[in-house]
């Protein structure tokens, strides 16, 4: 930051506070939220001098345009595209056609996304068509929220969750050996799954109890610091295969066998202390769209605190010595601080876009089946992890899919979109999608056809005479079944997605470096002659992260470069507005709770201490 | 307190200076002169209003100026069940711009969102008639072929400006009488909606289950 005294927060510059300081005669109306500048309409031209421009609203990009709209930087938040959203855009159809088409006639050398191919169904997508194009919402980057989380702290906090309506999603499935495996993940399940031995389900229940502290005892997982998770649950724990493949692949939504013990250990209890938060689910999706809305969210709020919104408006070059940017359509800004872009906005000319080594791989199906047999009860999504192995094509790393069904309200009912992703590479990747969506075909022609309920076999009675129907029933006794009817696809999307950030992982402060132009005498290197963007800091394209745990991280280390520090990051002190308070039970401060993530029993388990038959005993529902 | 309470989003378009934010100050504060401060950080004003034995609550949504560069998101209109489009009597652009507005609400906003055309600033007029420039047929015209409520208002001085809530709140589908024709869509939906600013229930519960 330019300058060391810190800016007036919007709070603090409410008329009552500068009233309160004594200023009383110098309000800066131009600073209080549009609806108070009665008087002063907003100027019909963009600002000629800002504190910040940040191109490309993207998720990243859009918390940081809100952040700093509220801290009281002058922010101008452009994007090339006609739409919001830029990397984790909800788009139609249409707009889809598009994108697709922009990326085919891309002459960006930085350009992001590769290898896109696009199937519509043209007699059934379109005008005059059973469906429209703007029936579907179908996201770039699909996204789920952890009950407890950073983001969902932040959307509290900042109120923009106000601007979005969130639903449960909290079925998990496993495939494994041509079937897919519900989730067993509540204490519940564990006791009442009369799959697993006695054994199975003691092992299971000190595991789940070590992860959710397991910080605090090193002694356990030191030794396996720098082995795999599969190492450390198979060799430590004594846990088999099934348990294992749900606490790594399902419940922690790693990548691969080779993931890392802390780093997996803090994914599997990312996802326990997420359950029950705001009810036995541990995620939640945002209707009309994922990560779409949420960006849009946060570019509204950041436009209420006073940022000033331009789509369709692309940069050109800047000049770090004259602080100017100019835009392709001739408009000039001075930027008195910093650029901040999305590598999908980069300028042509560019030099500076940081390497996009990794692949994330992608396929999107619109497809007309509502698939309410993989949902639980009331709900509309569920995600699908085919871990390593799982697959016809040998995968080697997993395929994560999310469904959406007709009631996140992103598709028309009878239909849904399945997003299938991952982190392997060229051909082998296509190969995995190709084989995981062929399995989830298969699945789905099996459990929607109606002979299936007569089975006997699958059908199971519970002691109290209570059918249970449950995803076993797609097992052994269907491997033979040849599917009579076949999936209509109405459009089929494929594409690569670079990312500089590595899989499941977040992003490496060290990726925004490039502006040392500020202090240009110890790094001359940066500065490339004739590059149109010299002095811009570009953010990460997003990861194959599938929660948004990579996003506020990333948003407040952009946050800190600008503002030296983030302490108030979204600091912001909100009036109570109608009966809307803070809610005194979220994790707002950051303070995570991990006491109700699973209900304590009276005694403390001692790792490696052999414990009696009373412990199973004492775990009865 | 037993009365039933409708929530109704109301989003605000028109060009600027045509004084959008001005009729929902005025509407939610009910004093034009007095500068009530807005709440800071709000998501949108609310304002609850008594209709006959209904509690109407408008969530109003203000552009926050995100329509001058044509860089309204689609979020904005999304689920608006109205809409305020208002221009300027003493601005024929302004009018032409409303038209554009209307035409925009058809194509984007849910097919049976409530608009109403509001002519504002008609204070300056009680001066000068001659300052009209928007002809009050026309206007007229425009709200008989589309659809629309009609009014012409002044945010200065008061004058309609609590009609056009009432006469949007009485268009509106009241939550009560829904439940009664069992309209069960709508109902479903209000029930999975999860709203993050609640955890206590689930903590609760949780606790209470000692499994």
């Amino acid at each position: 930051m330019l300058s060391p005294e810190r800016r007036t927060s919007m709070a603090e510059r409410r008329p009552s506070f500068a009233n309160f300081s004594g200023n009383s005669n110098h309000i800066d109306t131009l600073m209080v939220p549009h609806l108070a500048g009665i008087e002063d309409p907003l100027p019909e031209t963009t600002p000629e001098k800002v504190d910040v421009l940040i191109a490309g609203t993207g998720l990243v990009e859009s918390v940081l345009a809100a952040a700093l709209a509220w801290q009281g930087s002058n922010v101008l938040h452009v994007d090339s595209n006609d739409y919001y959203g830029d990397s984790a855009a909800t788009l139609t159809v249409d707009q889809i056609k598009n994108w697709v088409n922009r990326i085919h006639n891309s002459k960006n050398e930085s350009e992001p996304y590769k290898n896109a191919k696009l199937y519509i169904s043209s007699s059934n997508i379109g005008p005059d068509c059973k469906y429209a194009s703007r029936d579907f919402g179908i996201d770039l980057s699909p996204k789920i929220l952890f009950a407890k989380s950073d983001l969902l702290s932040i959307l509290v906090k900042s109120r923009v969750h106000q601007y979005l309506e969130f639903q449960s999603l909290s079925t998990f499935h496993t495939y494994e050996n041509d079937s897919f495996e519900k989730l067993t993940n509540t204490k519940q399940d564990i006791f009442t799954d009369q799959n697993l031995t006695l054994m199975t389900k003691r092992n299971l229940m000190k595991f789940l109890k070590f992860v959710l502290n397991w910080e605090k005892m090193p002694e356990i997982w030191q030794p396996y610091a720098d082995k795999s998770i599969t190492d450390f649950l198979f060799n430590k724990f004594k846990l088999e295969k099934p348990q294992v493949f749900e606490l790594v692949f399902s419940i922690g939504l790693c990548s691969n066998m080779d993931t890392k013990v802390p780093l997996a250990l803090n994914r599997i209890r990312r996802y326990l202390v997420s359950y029950d938060v705001y009810g036995p689910f541990p995620v939640l999706y945002s209707k009309y769209g994922g990560a779409g809305e949420v960006s849009q969210g946060f570019c509204r709020s950041a436009a209420v605190a006073g940022a000033t919104y331009k789509l369709n408006e692309k940069l050109y070059s800047y000049n770090p010595t004259t602080q100017v940017a100019t835009f392709t359509d001739g408009s000039k800004v001075t930027v008195t601080e910093k650029i901040i872009m999305s590598p999908t906005q980069a300028p042509e000319g560019n030099k500076h876009v940081p390497e996009q080594k990794y692949e994330v791989n992608r396929m999107v199906c619109l497809v007309e089946k509502d698939c309410k047999e993989w949902f639980s009860e009331d709900e509309s999504a569920a995600v699908v992890v085919f871990p390593p192995g799982s697959l016809k094509s040998g995968n080697k790393h997993v395929v994560q899919t999310l469904i959406m069904g007709s009631g996140s309200e992103c598709c028309p009912q009878g239909t849904s979109i399945w997003y299938l992703s991952t982190t392997e590479s060229g051909v082998r990747a296509e190969m995995d999608l190709d084989a995981a969506l062929e399995a989830l075909e298969i699945s789905i022609i099996r459990e929607s056809s109606e002979e299936i309920t007569n089975d006997n076999d699958i059908v199971q009675i519970s002691d109290d005479g209570r059918p249970i129907i449950n995803s076993v029933r797609l097992g052994q006794s269907f491997k033979e079944y040849v599917p009579r009817e076949s999936v209509q696809h109405l459009m089929k999307l494929s594409y690569t997605q670079l990312t500089s950030t590595p899989p499941f992982d977040v992003v490496n402060p060290a990726l925004f470096d490039n502006d040392e132009l500020n202090n240009r005498a110890n790094s001359v290197n940066k500065f490339i002659p004739n590059a149109s963007d010299n002095g811009i800091i570009y953010t990460a394209m997003p990861s194959s992260e599938i929660s948004y745990d990579e996003v506020v991280t990333a948003a407040k280390v952009l946050y800190e470069k600008i503002v030296g520090s983030d302490d108030d990051f979204f600091d912001v002190d909100f009036e109570d507005d109608d009966n809307d308070a803070m809610p005194t039970g979220a994790s707002v401060n950051g303070v995570i709770n991990y006491e109700n993530a699973i209900e304590d029993d009276e005694e403390d388990i001692q790792m490696g201490e052999d414990d009696s038959n009373e412990f199973v005993g004492e775990m009865e529902i | 307190m037993s009365n039933p309470i409708t929530s109704i989003k109301l989003v605000l378009l028109g060009e600027a200076a045509v004084g959008k934010s001005s009729i929902v100050l005025r509407f939610v504060s009910n004093d034009f002169s007095e500068n009530k401060e807005p709440t800071i950080g709000a998501a949108f004003l609310t304002q609850r209003v008594n209709i006959n034995d209904h509690t109407v609550k408008f969530e109003i949504w203000d552009t926050a100026g995100q329509e001058r560069f044509a860089s309204l998101a689609p979020m904005y209109y999304r689920n608006a069940q109205a809409a305020l489009v208002v221009y300027d009597v003493t601005k024929p652009q302004s009018f032409i711009k409303a038209r554009h507005w209307v035409k925009e609400l058809h194509e984007q906003a849910s097919k049976n969102i409530i608009i109403a055309l509001v002519g504002n600033k008609i204070d300056i007029l009680e001066d000068n008639e001659n300052e009209r420039k928007v002809a009050r047929e026309e206007a007229e015209k425009l709200a008989e072929e589309e659809g629309l409520l009609f009014f012409e208002t002044s945010a200065k001085t008061g004058t309609n400006i609590s009609e056009v809530f009432l006469g949007i709140g009485e268009k509106i589908p009241l939550k009560g009488l829904e439940d009664e024709h069992n309209n069960n869509g709508l109902n479903v939906t209000e029930d999975q909606r999860i709203n993050l600013a609640n955890t206590a229930n689930a903590s609760e519960n949780a606790s209470a289950c000692s499994c």
